[in-house]
C-alpha cells in the first residue's frame, strides 16, 4: 500500500487495467479469432477444420457477393446523407431553443429508445406492407391511388427503417456541437457584413462538423453492418451483406465464410472511414 | 441647419417582456468623438450598443447613423463595426483571415484585402502573427486582432463592448492609453461601454451616465466628475459625502440647514427640489479641508463652511489620508487631504476638528 501511495501512476495502471484486460479478452480475442477462421476450411456441420486457404477471401469478392457489398455501402450513405439532411436542422432547432427547452427536446428525441427496435420495426411493416399496409389501404381507399405503391420489400423501405432509426443518433452530437457555440460568434460575422446564410457558412458549419463527423460515423457504421432493418423491411427480397453473414453463421453453418465477409467488411468500413475523415478535415481548412 | 451625429438616438425604448431594458434614451454623439456609456451592470448601456449595432431593434424611438435612420436594418448593412466583449475572433480561422472576413463579404478585391490586412496587422503591432490561430494569442493580443478586424474595415462608428474587462490592471491600463492614442489617429468615432468610471473619464470625449435604463447625466469627465447632475452619478463617479439637509431658501442665495441645525450656503440646487424639502448636501472628500478649532477666523470668509465635528477614523491610502469626521448631529463625512506636508501633526483619532469647505463645491441633489 506505501508504495502504491508513492507512485500515482502505478494507481493509474491498476485503474486502467480493469477495462484493458476486459477489451483484450472480449473484444480483441473474438476479432482475432474471426481473423484465423476466415482462412480456415468450413467443418461440416459448422465449426471449422485446421486447414489453411484463401477460398473464403476470393469468394466474397465473387460478383455474387460483392454486389451485395456494393449494395450496403450505398444504402448506408443514403441512409448517412438523408439523416444528415433531416438531423442537421433539427440539432440547430434544439440548440436555438430557449435553454429551459432543450433538455425536453433532446428527451423527447430519446423516447422512441423506450420501445424495443424490433417493435417498431414490426411496427413500419404494419404502415408500408403492400397490399394491408395503413398507409396503402387508406390512399387506396381514399382513391388517391389506384394500385399500392411499392413501398415495402425493398432499398426504400430499408432506408427509411434505418433513417428512422438512426435519426437521433446523428442528432445529438450535431446538437453538442452547436450548442457549444459561442453566439456572439455570429453576431461578429454579422457584424462584419455577412448576411445570415453566409454567417451560417462560414462559421456555424465549419464549427459543427465535429458533430456532423461524429454523427455520420456513428450512423454509417451500424447501417452498413445492419441486418434487422433488412430482415424485416427487406421482405427477404432485399438484403444487406449483415444478413449474409447472419446466414452463414445461423443458417449455412458456414463460419469460415462468414468471417471472410466480416473480416472485408470491417477493413472497407476502416478505409471508408479514414477517406471521410480526411475528407473533412480538408473542408473543415478550407473553409 | 441641425447638426448632423455621428449616432443619434430618439426617445429609444427596449423592453424584453415586461422588463424595460432602456426607458425612454436620447443622445447625440458626434462625428469622430469618443463617447462612453457608463453604468453599472443591467443599467441598459450594453443592449443602447446591441441597439445601435442592429442585433436588437428598439421597441419604439428612431435611431440614426450619420443622419440615415436605420429602422429594422440588419447589423450586416450597417457602416458599423464591433469589438466585443469576449473578442468574439472566429477559432477555425488564422489572425489574417479574421480581420479578413468584413472586406471579403464585402467583395474587396484580394489584393486590396491583403494589404489592408496588413497594415491592420502593422497597426496593432502584430505582423508576426498573421498566420496564428485567435487560441495561440494571448488576451491582450487577442483583444488587439479584434480591434484591427472591426477597425480595417473604416466604419463610421465603432461601437466597443467592455473590451478591456478580461484583462488585468496593468495591460488594461496600458490599453487605455493606446486606445485613446488610437482612436485620435484614425479619427472614427468610438462609441465605448464600460462599467469602469476611471475608464471612462481618463479616455472619453464626453460620457452619459446610464442606470436602470435611464441617462442620467451627458458630459464631458469633468463636467460628470465636478457638476455631477443628481445623485446617482455624484455616488457612482468618484467618492463623495452625502450631508442629509434641510433646504431653507433657493434664491437668492442657496442655503441649507445640516442635522446640527448650522446653515450652509451651497453653488447650486438640482430642479425639483423646493424649500422646506429634505434634500442632500454632496461635497467630494477632497473639496474639504480640516481646520483646529483655533484656526478658524474670527470673520468667516464669505461662502466657506465650517462645520466642527471629532475624528473618528484615519486610513493611509498613499498619496492620501482619509479622514472619517463625525459632526455633531453623529453625521459622518470624509475628508480626504493629500500627504504633502512634510513634520506637520497629523491629526489622531478622538481629536476635534472643523470641517471647512467652500460652497462652490456644494451641490444640493435630491435625496
Amino acid at each position: 500500500m506505501e508504495r502504491l501511495r508513492r507512485h500515482p501512476e502505478l494507481q493509474a495502471w491498476l485503474i486502467l487495467a480493469i477495462p484493458v484486460i476486459f477489451l483484450l479478452i472480449f473484444f480483441m480475442a473474438p476479432l482475432l479469432i474471426v481473423f484465423v477462421y476466415s482462412f480456415l476450411e468450413r467443418g461440416k456441420y459448422g465449426g471449422v477444420e485446421w486447414v489453411f486457404t484463401l477460398d473464403n477471401i476470393r469468394r466474397v469478392f465473387d460478383p455474387l457477393y460483392f454486389k451485395t457489398f456494393l449494395r450496403s455501402f450505398y444504402i448506408a450513405i443514403v441512409t448517412t446523407l438523408i439523416t444528415l439532411g433531416l438531423g442537421y436542422p433539427l440539432a440547430y432547432f434544439i440548440a436555438k431553443s430557449p435553454p429551459s427547452r432543450r433538455n425536453a427536446l433532446v428527451f423527447a428525441l430519446m423516447i422512441p429508445f423506450w420501445t424495443n427496435f424490433l417493435i417498431r420495426t414490426y411496427a413500419w411493416v404494419m404502415l408500408l406492407r403492400t397490399h394491408t399496409g395503413l398507409i396503402n389501404v387508406t390512399l387506396m381507399n381514399w382513391g388517391i391511388i389506384s394500385k399500392p405503391l411499392p413501398l415495402y420489400g425493398n432499398d426504400f423501405a430499408i432506408i427509411l427503417g434505418l433513417v428512422y432509426g438512426w435519426l437521433p443518433v446523428m442528432v445529438l452530437p450535431i446538437y453538442a456541437a452547436l450548442e457549444r457555440l459561442d453566439e456572439s460568434l455570429l453576431e461578429a460575422a454579422r457584424d462584419l457584413y455577412a448576411s445570415s446564410g453566409k454567417a451560417f457558412w462560414r462559421v456555424t458549419w465549419p464549427l459543427s462538423i465535429p458533430g456532423v463527423v461524429a454523427g455520420s460515423m456513428l450512423v454509417f457504421i451500424p447501417s452498413l453492418g445492419a441486418f434487422v432493418t433488412p430482415a424485416i423491411l427487406g421482405g427477404g427480397k432485399s438484403l444487406m451483406i449483415g444478413n449474409i453473414i447472419s446466414n452463414q453463421f445461423l443458417g449455412a453453418h458456414d463460419w469460415p465464410f462468414g468471417s471472410a465477409l466480416s473480416m472485408v467488411m470491417m477493413i472497407a468500413m476502416l478505409i471508408a472511414t479514414l477517406i471521410y475523415f480526411r475528407w473533412t478535415k480538408k473542408s473543415e481548412l478550407a473553409t | 441647419m441641425t447638426e448632423t451625429y455621428a449616432v443619434e438616438l430618439q426617445d429609444v425604448v427596449k423592453q424584453f417582456g415586461d422588463v424595460v431594458a432602456v426607458n425612454h434614451v436620447s443622445l447625440q454623439i458626434r462625428d469622430g468623438e469618443f463617447f462612453s456609456l457608463l453604468g453599472p451592470s443591467g443599467c441598459g448601456k450594453t443592449t443602447t450598443l446591441r441597439m445601435i449595432a442592429g442585433f436588437e431593434m428598439p421597441t419604439s424611438g428612431a435611431l440614426y447613423i450619420h443622419g440615415e435612420r436605420q429602422g429594422y436594418r440588419p447589423p450586416n448593412k450597417r457602416p458599423i463595426n464591433t469589438v466585443f466583449q469576449n473578442y468574439a475572433l472566429f477559432p477555425h480561422m488564422t489572425v489574417a483571415e479574421n480581420i479578413a472576413f468584413g472586406m471579403e463579404m464585402q467583395k474587396t478585391p484580394k489584393d486590396e484585402v491583403k494589404r489592408r490586412v496588413a497594415e491592420a496587422l502593422a497597426m496593432v503591432r502584430l505582423s508576426n502573427m498573421a498566420n496564428r490561430k485567435p487560441k495561440q494569442l494571448s488576451g491582450g493580443q487577442q483583444q488587439r486582432i479584434a480591434l484591427a478586424r472591426a477597425l480595417v474595415n473604416r466604419p463610421k462608428v465603432l461601437l466597443l463592448d467592455e473590451p478591456l474587462g478580461a484583462l488585468d490592471l496593468k495591460l488594461r491600463k496600458a490599453m487605455q492609453i493606446e486606445l485613446k492614442a488610437l482612436q485620435e489617429e484614425v479619427g472614427i468615432t468610438f462609441v465605448y461601454v464600460t462599467h469602469d468610471q476611471e475608464e471612462a473619464l481618463t479616455m472619453s470625449d464626453r460620457i452619459a451616465v446610464m442606470s436602470n435604463g435611464i441617462v442620467h447625466q451627458v458630459g464631458d469627465p469633468e463636467t460628470i466628475y465636478e457638476h455631477p447632475a443628481d445623485r446617482f452619478v455624484a455616488d457612482f463617479i468618484g467618492e463623495t459625502n452625502f450631508i442629509p439637509v434641510k433646504v431653507i431658501s433657493i434664491s437668492p442665495e442657496i442655503v441649507v440647514a445640516l442635522g446640527t441645525g448650522e446653515k450652509v450656503t451651497a453653488g447650486w440646487v438640482e430642479e425639483g427640489i423646493a424649500v422646506g424639502d429634505q434634500a442632500v448636501l454632496s461635497i467630494r472628500p477632497e473639496k474639504m479641508d480640516l481646520l483646529e478649532p483655533g484656526e478658524v477666523p474670527a470673520t468667516p470668509a464669505e461662502n466657506v463652511a465650517y462645520v466642527k465635528g471629532n475624528v473618528t477614523h484615519l486610513v493611509y491610502v498613499g498619496t492620501d489620508t482619509r479622514h472619517t469626521v463625525a459632526l455633531g448631529d453623529g453625521t459622518k463625512v470624509v475628508v480626504r487631504l493629500q500627504n504633502i506636508y512634510i513634520g506637520e501633526e497629523p491629526w489622531e483619532i478622538g481629536e476635534e476638528a472643523v470641517v471647512t469647505w467652500n460652497a462652490a463645491h456644494a451641490r444640493v441633489l435630491k435625496e
